[in-house]
């Protein structure tokens, strides 16, 4: 079993600590090759907007919903491709939570997993409940 | 005309990932965090609305959480169980305050937050020129909630070269602090690493560099919760965020490939003095009004 260079005893099974690990580097590293090639191709797609325009104007505002997210995304349309970056750097921290839960679970740390179950269930409420509802 | 907008635009969105750039790399560096430089600057120098820029002070936090926290996980540095318990205060912290600051900015009460703002970065940047970090705690008093989910650990700390031991205390007082630092991150977009750091240090009483490395894997989660509100209520401007994004990303990993939050007492005080200096304008102008 590999030595972790910190602990002295993991708490955890090392496979949590590497998992959490991934899932926010690769989390991290899709999101922002999304979001740069979307500047990228809006730039070159709306050369007409000024700075003052596109902070007065929310480019990603019409594809808050999934349907006309996909249509975007099977459109082409990079206004919806940066908004699909913008909401998969908003799952990684989901992702990382939910795979805390497992691992807490699989650990028999019921009472942990059960508030880390919880969180996670908050994080979606507020993203799909109570966000659209104050817009 | 219409190449001359692309070439204002464009410099505008790599000056913005500049900012990022040095906010990311200094706020690593100082453990303080950029998003207490990266909000005023957007509405000092860009003119960008306050809830504009709290939308992308948020995205710019999770991206940085998510470069300086998978270091400290991979190391085993950060306190998982305590990190993801605390974090059942500081979600619903996130969710009011980012609702409370669309509901007053829809309320007309933007130039109220910008003061409230200015203050509370006054706070922040006086704390951090005060602040001295505790001793290692070698008597322990762990509660009986600390007791049973076993709130313990040991570290090996290369500095000193023997390991430290720690056990929290103080559970209670600490979800209170968490929940205000997820209400000031929430209203505020802002990471509150200082008032998480104040929960894990002196109330729960974490070493200092698992303290720091909890808040930062606490920090991600607790700006999610922000931004998932702030999206969805159209806040938060792609444009204007990814260029932030990346080069936070890019500062901080550059910042954590140094001694991060260890940095030279002059580096942290110049930061802070930057931070009093913004806060101070951002008073002004929200007293003068728009």
């Amino acid at each position: 079993m590999e030595t972790p260079p910190g602990r002295v005893h993991p708490d955890l099974p090392p496979p949590a600590y590497r998992d959490m690990t991934r899932i926010l580097r690769v989390g991290l590293l899709i999101s922002l090759a999304i979001l740069s090639g979307g500047v990228i191709a809006f730039l070159v797609l709306t050369p007409s907007e000024s700075f003052q325009e596109l902070v007065a104007s929310n480019p990603i505002v019409t594809y808050l919903n999934l349907y006309s997210l996909l249509s975007g995304l099977a459109s082409g349309q990079v206004e919806a491709y940066l908004t699909l970056g913008v909401l998969v750097l908003l799952a990684t921290p989901i992702a990382r939570v939910a795979t805390g839960c497992f691992f807490f679970y699989r650990n028999g740390e019921r009472e942990i997993a059960a508030v880390t179950l919880l969180v996670a269930i908050l994080l979606i409420v507020g993203l799909l409940v109570i966000g659209p509802l104050v817009r | 005309m219409e190449r001359r907008v692309l070439v204002d635009l464009v410099w505008y969105l790599l000056i913005l990932g500049l900012v990022a750039i040095v906010a990311g790399f200094v706020g690593s560096l100082t453990g303080i965090g950029g998003g207490i430089v990266i909000i005023p600057v957007l509405i000092i120098f860009f003119n960008v609305p306050l809830i504009v820029a709290i939308g992308a002070s948020v995205i710019t936090i999770l991206a940085n959480s998510a470069t300086t926290g998978s270091a400290y996980i991979r190391d085993h540095l950060t306190d998982l169980r305590i990190g993801m318990f605390l974090e059942i205060a500081t979600v619903p912290g996130a969710i009011i305050g980012a609702t409370l600051t669309v509901v007053l900015v829809q309320g007309g009460l933007a130039q109220a937050l910008v003061i409230a703002l200015g203050v509370l970065l006054v706070i922040i940047a006086i704390s951090g020129f005060l602040r001295h970090h505790p001793p290692f705690v070698t008597e322990f008093h762990p509660d009986a909630r600390s007791r049973r989910l076993g709130f313990r650990g040991d570290y090996h700390d290369a500095h000193l070269g023997h390991p430290i031991h720690y056990e929290a205390e103080n559970t209670n007082s600490a979800l209170g602090i968490m929940f205000g630092a997820g209400l000031v991150s929430g209203m505020f977009g802002i990471g509150s690493g200082v008032l998480k750091v104040f929960a894990l240090d002196d109330a729960l009483k974490l070493p200092i560099k698992v303290s720091t490395a909890t808040s930062n894997f606490m920090i991600g989660v607790t700006a999610c919760a922000g931004a998932g509100i702030l999206l969805m209520a159209g806040y938060v401007n792609a444009l204007i965020a990814a260029p932030m994004a990346i080069g936070a990303t890019a500062g901080a990993f550059a910042g954590s490939l140094l001694l991060p939050g260890l940095a030279s007492r002059t580096v942290r005080i110049a930061f802070l003095l930057v931070v009093l200096g913004l806060a101070i304008e951002l008073i002004v102008r929200g007293v003068g009004g728009p």
